[in-house]
């Protein structure tokens, strides 16, 4: 069964903003990640098992702050100590979680219905970022994730990739509109096709 | 000529801190969490009033070195500790919530 959008009264697809006399490759394109499976792992204070063995759809649950494992399809963030994010379009992975996480060790919530995930592409979409968002992003490369605010709400990004910057912003489903009108309000500046 | 600046008309940079978790963050990702050296009563013991009104209300309002609890509300929510100077707003050091500071 498939999910209403959050954004389904909301997000109008065409061009907007800035864009008229732009290649498309220099404005923006904003789009909804819908149908993901999202669910968050945390390793309980008492558990004591080591986890770099432990895999999910081949993916590790990094121990490295602020990195993501990552394939085609799943992507694990980290998202604080012992703390992890995996959005998934794999239809099993929920079978591979419960495989490989007992419930002795972790917590597994399920924040699918939870969360809209935004993603921003284009060579502007770092300057996006920066009109709402404290994070110093000069750093920042594919497979690095953090945890911040844009305009007072609390999101997440992720980098997917750097030609072009291609980003993931998650946030709660409860300010998608919110969230939704402060990135195409940054975005206007350089003209936003909304796919 | 920015001290002067931010003595005179009142303007603050916001603080960067150091999450120990995470790095150096804007203050914007953070919540206040009031003094880190409180230390609750004992389970069960027996203590007066006083003493469980000094636990509960009364606190000490330094210029200078303070020990705080922060929390890093919109990162990896964790509690940690930050020894900052309240006059200078200079932040000492950061530590994880069961680190003892030594000074």
């Amino acid at each position: 069964m498939s999910r209403v959008s959050p954004l389904a009264n909301t997000a109008v697809l065409g061009y907007f903003g800035n864009f008229e006399g732009k290649s498309i490759n220099k404005i923006i394109k904003i789009s909804e990640i819908t149908n993901a499976k999202i669910y968050q792992i945390v390793q309980y204070k008492t558990s004591k098992l080591d986890i770099s063995s432990l895999k999910i759809d081949s993916q590790i649950l990094s121990a490295s702050p602020g990195t993501v494992s990552a394939n085609l399809k799943t992507r694990i963030q980290w998202n604080g100590p012992k703390v992890w994010t995996i959005v998934s379009s794999n239809i099993s992975i929920l079978d591979q979680i419960n495989t490989s996480c007992s419930d002795e060790d972790f917590a597994i919530t399920d924040l699918s219905h939870s969360r809209i995930i935004l993603q921003i592409a284009g060579e502007n979409a770092i300057n996006i970022i920066k009109k709402g968002c404290p994070l110093d992003l000069n750093e920042f490369k594919i497979n690095n994730c953090a945890n911040s605010v844009y305009h007072g709400i609390a999101f997440s990004i992720d980098m997917l990739n750097d030609n072009p910057n291609t980003y993931n912003f998650m946030a709660y489903r409860s300010f998608a509109d919110s969230f939704y009108h402060a990135i195409t309000d940054a975005s206007l500046e350089y003209g936003y096709k909304q796919e | 000529m920015k001290r002067v600046l931010v003595q005179k008309l009142g303007l603050a940079d916001m603080l960067e801190i150091k999450c120990p978790y995470c790095g150096e963050r804007s203050q914007n990702e953070f919540s206040y969490g009031g003094d880190a050296t409180i230390k609750r009563p004992e389970l069960n013991s027996e203590i007066s009033d006083l003493e469980w009104d000094s636990f509960v209300y009364y606190r000490n309002n330094p210029r200078g070195k303070h020990l705080e609890l922060w929390h890093h509300t919109s990162g990896c929510r964790r509690w940690f500790k930050v020894h900052r100077n309240t006059a200078t707003h200079e932040i000492i050091k950061t530590l994880e919530i069961q680190e003892e500071l030594h000074d």
